[in-house]
């Protein structure tokens, strides 16, 4: 996989000539050799060619419409590699670090060489705007996302016309003037994101050189002499920005210029021949303005002033007035004065100093600064035009501060910092007065659940009591009514200067005279997130007595709920994260709340609901079945699961042709029946059926299967759900981190708690577009506070589940054969059968073993047995094992976690191989028998090595099961049975062993009834046939009587019917 | 506007909203006693006669078109104050941090006469007589009706630039401020003397330095977190219309006077380029790929 980079190509030189451009490159994951120091940069051995990369853009419809082949000198840390090859002789050498790559402790930062496309700024603020503004597509680097982001602010600067025409001087005398479209940040937020876009920056944005070939050098000497100085046209120097505030402002610059410039030919009637050459020069390619030095220098003279008396010059310092309030009443407040580096507020030099330099440079955070005092007084002068009251201040010579009195102070503090602010002054405020609602009149809650409730209803009322509270402290409603007679807008409380604003006191006599009831839906709203009001006053504090805070600790996994042991029936053990979870179900079940349990692969979702389930029926809680939906795939897993685990269970499987079709058989089978199983597609066709059965409740297992709320099975789960009465159970599980994905999130909530998202088109508008659309954050913030309550996920990483998790998880994937793979299993048993019994002893024995590979075969992919050499567009559906492991995979991908997939046939590897590889449009390689060694070694590091590498990596069993290290991989699949336990215990210590930091799973695929099965009960009652496959190869076949092979191969009777 | 009477008085075609010591300006000139003179002048300068003026040193150079083929060759100035008078106009202007600071900002302090007063000197001239002149016209009469004409073309250009005054009594801008950060370091040295103490410990702080080595810390090389900011979800143009940045503030550029309508007509083109761009920047916005 590439993934696509964008740095700036200033020209380094300051010759116009030189258009700075944006440059595109792409790097990949390949075997390189190391470089070493040589006269000028290396080919950045992982970058793809200009041809490669125009290619690929074009593949994944990436490419901007005019490009232009170049090379950039490109600065990157790089890791320092030794060579081993020449032990005399220490030779230094370097390998790039690549994006995502681990940085070692050890880096160097090297040049290298690297191909690409030059995009103008006018094309490159096109094809940005295209793009997403979240990571979405993962050919696109985080750089590029930052690139983005500075194109939609040019787009909003554009939108509200924050921009102004200018003249830029040469700066050379052999350069032209030119005319240029130049932001205009004259608010205060705007200025603020320049920093943040400084701040945020990826280096690599500003870290290149253009590559300068022989012949342009020619030309730039021939334009300027002075150059020949340098040894080598592209030294090998390491480039990294030095300014990056002006350097930013200047990327601003060119885009924003490059789109202005764009369609500006305006009639030139009524304009002066100066207005009349600058109009021109603004709408023309180059921008040179065609007049005289003098007129020009006198049109820049009055652009400059023009701009600067609309904006402030951005320049390294400010003016910064800090206010400062009065210990007491009668005293005045003071206002000092500052110069505040632009590039970090906290930086600020007081006035004093400023004055102290005198005609000399000061540094302000790392930048000089050229006659300080200056820039103080142009700021105070400013000041002066828009706050009149500093003018006393100003009589000094060089003043330090000023005084104001409280009424000048409050209209400071009010109206006159913000359009300071916007003018470029830094205006601080005591904390006690700028923090905004956090020191407004606001109140304190104390609430309790009520003395006879146990917290298990949402809108129960509890009982409660407030008070106001104002910059931090309690205050009565006679306080507050003696301090509002005082008509003073700040006010001194109990030390602190306060702010009161006349609606504040209306809106507490309002809340005084007519307090809300407050419930424990609220209760829950008030206390997820900061900033939360309650008819209009500001909730300052919220304190829960000690029962009512126990249930929104739970509510909000602030604290977990009480574990629950594995109740009586359940056999077997449960982990305490297990026992946790199993608490959690119980808890949010009290609540009448649906859960979504989204634990990661391998923790056992599956136990943790059954031993829920035993937990109820102990409880005398389970009077009605509980429907469970889930995948065709897994309900053969589930039954073994309860089968295994909750045996006391009755379980009814309603699945194949004769399942019950009609009320009265449905009624008279439900009897004593706690857990009911079908999968969605039999839901949906039965829905009609099942709908008019009460159900205790439902579960829905994998529930990313609802995602899309209009689906078939959607549709049958909000019908059979509609009608369920009293307090019905609702649970899904899905291993999917499912409160990232926003568009599912709100299906799983309307089948969850329906009232938590409201409806799908609210939902839409409020949450799903801001944030799937923009990536607002604020949206996700609030989203994610009203759903986390119903969310369980854990995973095998978090610290308070890593100790309980044994290193080696092994799972069985249990799963039944496809209508296809059956009826050809069966025939296979029936003709192979008759043949081997009227087959000569001798030759019996490789007759046989043909069956089971077969068998096995068939198992896998009736594709396989039939010896297809390409997939079909049926291909998922045929085999039920080829679902399962989809299904996994693609949680495994979705948690960007990594796997290896063993099997014993290489026509299968290809087969699957095609398939994921199509299923997922990304390389999934495969390493068989027929790989070149060269090949092994280069996919075995690429998987181990590639940031970006693939997730699924297919071996055969025989070349890949033994002496290659694959520790990235956490997860194994065997997805075919090999007879001896030893043989895929190796497979799997190709990720279990040392190098591995995660936790390992182990993924085995047995078919139920079939051969797989036989296999797997031999390997695991070691029985004399078992020991006999595994001591002595394949003996024993000859032993076998046909009745015996009868057994062995035919199809369990047990398994699901058609 | 373009109707508007001929007239004398003050603020009215092309001048807007007057900067008082423009208006002052103004003023003086209307204490001309020939009005007759000073109304043709007034055409002269607004049907653009006059084709340049320049401010070279202390005086002002400027050429206008009269009856003859030629134009008239012009020159302005104004006494200067003697190396001995500005000193005393530094120190005082060195006195008050307020005068300065307008000044910086582009403003004329209005009480700027107070600097000049221990000198017994004015910045402005009290009288129109202050201003000298000569023009090459036949015309025997001081002020003629060009060099009038170039008087009220003074009057925008002291708008462009309040340093003009200073620089045509005798000191250019660069020189006054250097001279007054001079003079302020010698009060400051006064100042340290009497104080003893000193008043600060200068420790300037440097964290620039220290924030560039963790910058350039690889894990910072590639990677950027950050989600889009709130404001720049939705693009909508801007409905403020105090915010409209074409409007706010004039283009401080004196007017060719053959040209009366130049100004307008380019901001009108800016506006309705700035118009359809917004609209163009909306699009864009709304057309990214999902």
């Amino acid at each position: 996989m590439s993934l696509l980079h964008a740095t700036w190509l200033r020209n380094p030189r300051g010759l116009s000539e030189i258009k700075p451009a944006i440059f595109l490159w792409a790097d990949t994951w390949r075997i390189a050799n190391p470089e070493q120091p040589r006269d000028e940069p290396a080919l950045h051995p992982f970058s793809l060619s200009s041809k490669e990369l125009k290619d690929w853009l074009t593949e994944q419809q990436l490419l901007p419409n005019n490009t232009t082949d170049s090379s950039a000198s490109l600065t990157l840390p790089s890791k320092h590699i030794d060579n081993k090859t020449n032990k005399s002789e220490a030779i230094f050498s370097v390998l790039p670090l690549q994006a995502e790559e681990t940085i070692p402790t050890k880096y160097e930062w090297w040049p290298w060489k690297i191909n690409g496309l030059t995009l103008s700024p006018l094309e490159a603020s096109r094809w940005l705007s295209k793009l997403p503004l979240s990571i979405k597509n993962t050919n696109l680097s985080e750089e590029i996302l930052w690139w983005t982001h500075l194109q939609r602010w040019a787009l909003k600067l554009i939108a509200n016309g924050l921009w102004l025409p200018q003249v830029e001087l040469n700066k050379e005398e052999t350069s032209h003037h030119r005319a240029r479209w130049v932001p205009l940040l004259n608010q205060e937020n705007e200025r603020k994101r320049l920093e943040t876009f400084v701040e945020t920056m990826p280096l690599v944005v500003l870290s290149s050189l253009p590559w300068k070939n022989k012949e342009e050098e020619n030309i730039s000497n021939k334009a300027s002499s002075t150059f020949k100085t340098h040894r080598y046209l592209n030294p090998l120097a390491s480039w990294r920005p030095h300014n990056q505030h002006f350097e930013v402002i200047s990327l601003l610059e060119e885009i924003i210029d490059a789109q202005l410039r764009e369609n500006f030919q305006p009639s030139t009637n009524n304009l002066d021949p100066l207005l009349n050459a600058w109009q021109k020069a603004l709408g023309s390619d180059n921008g040179y303005i065609d007049l005289s030095n003098e007129a020009v220098k006198r049109l820049a003279n009055a652009t400059k002033n023009w701009k600067s008396g609309l904006s402030p010059n951005l320049s390294s310092a400010k003016t910064c007035l800090e206010l400062k309030a009065p210990s007491n009443d009668t005293q005045p407040w003071r206002l000092k004065f500052f110069l505040q580096a632009e590039s970090n507020p906290q930086v600020k030099i007081p006035a004093a100093q400023v004055w102290d330099a005198g005609s000399e440079t000061i540094e302000i955070d790392g930048i000089k600064i050229e006659k300080p005092s200056e820039l103080l007084l142009e700021g105070l002068g400013r000041t002066l035009t828009i706050f009149p009251a500093i003018e006393r201040g100003l009589e000094s010579p060089m003043p330090n501060e000023t005084e104001l009195s409280s009424a000048e102070a409050f209209l400071l503090i009010r109206t006159e910092a913000k359009k300071l602010r916007d003018l470029g002054i830094s205006v601080l405020l005591p904390t006690s007065l700028s923090k905004g609602l956090a020191n407004r009149l606001g109140i304190t809650i104390k609430a309790e659940l009520k003395e006879s409730s146990k917290g298990a209803m949402l809108d129960e009322s509890l009982s409660w009591n407030w008070k106001l509270m104002i910059g931090g402290t309690n205050l009565t409603m006679h306080e507050l009514e003696e301090l509002a007679q005082k008509k003073s807008p700040l006010l001194n409380h109990k030390g602190t200067w306060i702010e009161l604003r006349p609606n504040d006191l209306k809106n507490a006599e309002k809340f005084f005279s007519n307090p809300p009831l407050l419930n424990l839906n609220e209760a829950l709203n008030l206390t997820a997130t900061d900033g939360n009001t309650l008819n209009k006053l500001p909730v300052h504090h919220f304190e829960a007595g000690p029962r009512l805070q126990a249930v929104l600790a739970k509510y909000h996994h602030k604290k977990e709920p009480e574990a629950i042991k594995a109740p009586n029936g359940f056999l077997g053990q449960l982990r305490p994260y297990q026992e946790r979870g199993l608490g959690w179900l119980s808890f949010l079940y009290q609540f009448n709340q649906g859960a979504c349990l989204a634990d990661d692969m391998g923790l056992g979702k599956t136990i943790q609901l059954l031993a829920f389930i035993q937990h109820l029926k102990n409880q005398h809680k389970l009077s009605k079945p509980i429907l469970l939906i889930a995948p065709t795939s897994v309900l053969t897993n589930w039954k073994r699961e309860a089968l295994t685990f909750t045996p006391k269970l009755s379980l009814l499987e309603h699945y194949g042709p004769k399942r019950c079709s009609n009320k009265e058989n449905l009624r008279k089978s439900l009897n004593g029946i706690d857990i009911f199983i079908t999968s969605y597609g039999l839901l949906f066709r039965d829905r009609e059926l099942l709908k008019i059965i009460d159900w205790q409740g439902v579960v829905i297992d994998e529930a990313q299967a609802i995602k899309n709320p209009k689906a078939k099975q959607s549709i049958a789960i909000r019908e059979v759900t509609k009608n369920l009465q009293n307090n019905p159970i609702r649970i899904a599980l899905t291993g999917t981190p499912v409160e990232n994905r926003i568009s599912e999130l709100w299906a799983l909530m309307d089948f969850l708690n329906p009232k938590v998202l409201g409806e799908e088109e609210f939902f839409n508008q409020r949450y799903k577009l801001p944030i799937e659309h923009y990536g607002d954050i604020s949206s996700l913030k609030d989203l994610k506070a009203r759903v986390s309550p119903f969310i369980l996920r854990r995973l095998k990483t978090d610290q308070s589940i890593i100790s309980d998790l044994p290193s080696k998880i092994e799972l069985n994937e249990w799963i039944h054969l496809s209508q296809e793979q059956e009826h050809l299993y069966n025939n296979t048993v029936e003709q192979s059968i008759n043949e081997i019994a009227s087959t000569p002893l001798g030759q019996r024995h490789g007759k046989t073993l043909g069956l089971l590979t077969r068998l096995k075969q068939i198992c896998n992919h009736p594709a396989l047995a039939l010896k297809e050499r390409n997939i079909d567009k049926n291909f998922l559906n045929r085999s039920t094992k080829l679902q399962r492991l989809e299904e996994i995979l693609d949680e495994i991908i979705e948690s960007n976690d990594r796997a290896i997939l063993f099997t014993q046939f290489a026509e299968w590897g290809h087969l699957l191989q095609q398939y994921l590889e199509k299923r997922w449009e990304s390389e999934v390689p495969f390493l068989h028998g027929g790989t070149s060694k060269i090949n092994r070694q280069a996919m075995v590091d690429r998987f181990q090595e590639d940031p970006r590498g693939p997730n699924t990596f297919i071996l055969s069993l025989k070349a890949g099961g033994l002496g290659i290290n694959l520790t990235r991989a956490n997860h194994v699949f065997h997805i075919d049975r090999w007879w001896n336990p030893a043989v895929e215990n190796q497979a799997t210590d190709r990720a279990y062993r040392i190098g591995q930091t995660k936790s390992v799973v182990v993924h085995k695929f047995i078919t139920t009834g079939s051969i797989e099965e036989k296999i797997d009960q031999m390997i695991l009652q070691k029985s004399q046939l078992a020991e006999d496959i595994v001591g002595s190869g394949e003996n024993w076949l000859k032993k076998l009587s046909i009745e015996e092979l009868n057994d062995l191969v035919a199809l369990d009777k047990q398994n699901p019917e058609f | 506007m373009t109707d508007s009477e001929i007239t004398t008085e003050l603020g009215t075609e092309g001048l807007g909203e007057q900067s008082w010591w423009v208006e002052q300006w103004m003023e003086l000139i209307n204490t001309y006693r020939y009005k007759k003179r000073l109304a043709r002048a007034w055409n002269y300068a607004r049907e653009g006669n006059v084709t340049s003026i320049r401010f070279e040193g202390r005086r002002v150079h400027a050429r206008v078109q009269g009856t003859e083929k030629q134009p008239y060759k012009i020159k302005l100035w104004l006494d200067i104050l003697e190396e001995e008078d500005w000193r005393y106009v530094i120190e005082a202007l060195a006195k008050k941090a307020k005068w300065s600071a307008q000044l910086l900002a582009g403003v004329m302090p209005k009480d700027i006469e107070k600097a000049f007063a221990t000198t017994g000197k004015r910045l402005f001239p009290f009288n129109l007589q202050e201003v000298k002149s000569e023009c090459s016209c036949p015309d025997q009469a001081n002020p003629c009706k060009h060099i009038s004409a170039i008087y009220f073309l003074m009057g925008d250009q002291f708008k462009e630039d309040p340093f003009i005054l200073f620089q045509l009594r005798g000191r250019d801008k660069s020189s006054l401020l250097s001279d007054i950060i001079h003079q302020r370091s010698i009060i400051h040295k006064e100042k340290k003397v009497k104080d003893t103490k000193s008043i600060l410990p200068s420790n300037i702080i440097n964290k620039q330095s220290e924030r560039i080595a963790i910058k350039y810390k690889p894990n910072f090389w590639w990677s950027y977190e950050k989600t889009l900011d709130d404001d720049l979800v939705v693009i909508t143009p801007s409905t403020d219309k105090s915010s409209d940045v074409l409007l706010a503030g004039e283009l401080p550029l004196a007017k060719d006077p053959k040209c009366p309508e130049s100004h307008n007509t380019f901001i009108a083109n800016l506006i309705s380029h700035r118009d359809i761009q917004a609209q163009q920047a909306m699009l864009h916005a709304m057309s990214i790929k999902r």
